[in-house]
């Protein structure tokens, strides 16, 4: 059951550290190509409630709920993160900062679909939002492909709203890409253009982490046996 | 008296022709794409849609006063990550059969490549401490709520941050089997089993009985209900924590799993 706590840990198959090395020697599409974690935020902030009233299509409902399901993998770990401080100080800011974007997403997106909503599952970073390195590390993978994620669905919804929304998102989420790109000492903008990712790469990419678990049972039926 | 020459329709032609070109390349460079004359009709463009979302940061809210992880597999806590004298085992289950679950303490430490974790766990003594490593923890959860359970006053006070949520008069220890004092924590919760004894509803604490050496699954203390209220407040019990039903089912209610306990 022990493991080292590194990258790998997290990257079973090896795809996230091979898309990290490629950050540094390789192209952005490479790095799309086969980085593994999967991005995140795409709406942003707060529903009004005309808006919210409006019906989305189906296929908007099923963009947003899985944004969604990517906005609640991250904020609660850059929450997790700014809760432990046990990163550095450069690395905290940027998760304080960040974490509260995503937040935003978060609730943003709820209040967009309502009832549709989907809730959060359960998380266990195994020891990222402990480690300086590896945070960085997994949330420039996060990031970088949030933005390549949107720059996909921005051509896919149908609803002008939601693409406005998208790409508000979209600039939001590619500051946050650049800004960690810098604190890991990685070039921000390396190349003129980015390539989009698909939305079935980015979840095969998240179930890869391992970061989505199961709840822990801490309620049962059995009869008691305290002491009384 | 000088008197003007009349101009010639031949100039005036050329000066209307001259105006009219002049016009025409005034329009052209006023209007380069050449669409949009005063009299001609102009395409125009979509308004610009309102976003569905309203940007808006949202505040991570009050600190918490603890986290909890559950247990994932069986461990030997280590006095120190860098030292093997194992201070404890942790057990993944609990006696009841729910996950077993560790309160984390402070920072992580790497060591070795591995990165380990100081936790306070269920054992003897009571407030057991040690080093795990991280690996066999799932999920960190944060717990806003801790309850405090006051044996001279005979009452029990769940806080959230500094507002005080519930108190109320309970049932602790007998001289003989008292209550322990201490830093403890709940760690699991049941309900529907068949035992008015318990009351409705029954939380599992880490906390154990001193008085009692040989009480099965361990002698943990609980936190429950009763079927008698009569006795209540008083030192009645074989350390348990008791309090009227109704009191404990307000307690299901704001106290989740993992809530700190401190006994006095």
């Amino acid at each position: 059951m022990d493991f080292e706590l590194t990258l790998e840990a997290v990257d079973r198959d090896g795809a996230i550290a091979e898309a990290l090395d490629e950050l540094t020697g390789g192209t952005r599409a490479d790095f799309l190509r086969k980085a593994v974690i999967g991005g995140s935020a795409t709406a942003a902030a707060l529903a009004t409630p005309a808006v919210a009233r409006e019906r989305n299509t189906a296929k908007d409902i099923a963009i947003l709920r899985f944004d969604l399901g990517l906005e609640y993998l991250q904020a609660a770990m850059y929450s997790e993160a700014e809760r432990l401080r046990q990163l550095k100080p450069r690395t905290l800011d940027w998760a304080r900062v960040v974490g509260a974007n995503e937040r935003g997403h978060v609730r943003a997106i709820r209040g967009l679909l309502g009832r549709n909503a989907v809730k959060s599952p359960t998380f266990n970073f195994r020891g990222v939002t402990e480690d300086d390195a590896v945070f960085t590390k997994t949330a420039v993978a996060f990031e970088d492909l949030t933005a390549a994620l949107l720059k996909t669905q921005t051509a896919q919804v149908d609803s002008r709203r939601v693409l406005a929304a998208l790409v508000s998102l979209h600039s939001v989420e590619a500051r946050h890409a650049a800004w960690i790109r810098h604190i890991a000492g990685i070039v921000p903008a390396a190349d003129a253009f980015d390539e989009p990712t698909s939305r079935s790469r980015v979840a095969r990419l998240v179930e890869d982490t391992n970061f989505i678990t199961s709840t822990p049972r801490t309620k049962g039926r059995r009869q008691p046996r305290y002491t009384g | 008296m000088r008197r003007t020459r009349p101009i010639r329709r031949s100039q005036l032609g050329a000066a209307l022709a001259l105006a009219g070109v002049l016009i025409g390349v005034a329009v052209a460079v006023v209007l380069p794409d050449g669409s949009a004359g005063p009299s001609s009709a102009r395409p125009s463009l979509p308004p610009p849609p309102r976003p569905a979302f309203a940007p808006e940061n949202v505040a991570l809210g009050p600190d918490p006063v603890a986290f909890w992880a559950p247990v994932l597999a069986s461990a030997s806590a280590r006095v120190s990550p860098t030292r093997s004298h194992v201070v404890g085992e942790i057990a993944r289950r609990t006696p009841e059969g729910t996950t077993n679950l560790v309160l984390v303490l402070g920072h992580a430490k790497r060591v070795a490549g591995r990165l380990w974790v100081r936790v306070r766990f269920p054992g003897r003594p009571d407030d057991a401490r040690g080093w795990v490593p991280r690996s066999v923890l799932g999920g960190y959860t944060p717990v806003r709520t801790r309850l405090v359970v006051d044996r001279a006053r005979l009452t029990a006070t769940l806080m959230r941050g500094s507002r005080r949520v519930l108190r109320t008069r309970v049932g602790v220890g007998t001289p003989s089997a008292p209550t322990p004092s201490g830093q403890f924590y709940v760690r699991n919760q049941l309900s529907r089993y068949r035992s008015p004894f318990y009351g409705p509803v029954a939380f599992g604490t880490t906390a154990r009985s001193p008085g009692v050496s040989d009480w099965p699954a361990g002698g943990f203390v609980g936190i429950h209900g009763t079927n008698r209220p009569d006795l209540l407040p008083g030192r009645v019990s074989h350390g348990c924590i008791r309090m009227a039903n109704e009191d404990i089912l307000r307690l299901r209610r704001v106290m989740p799993t993992g809530t700190p306990l401190t006994v006095r």
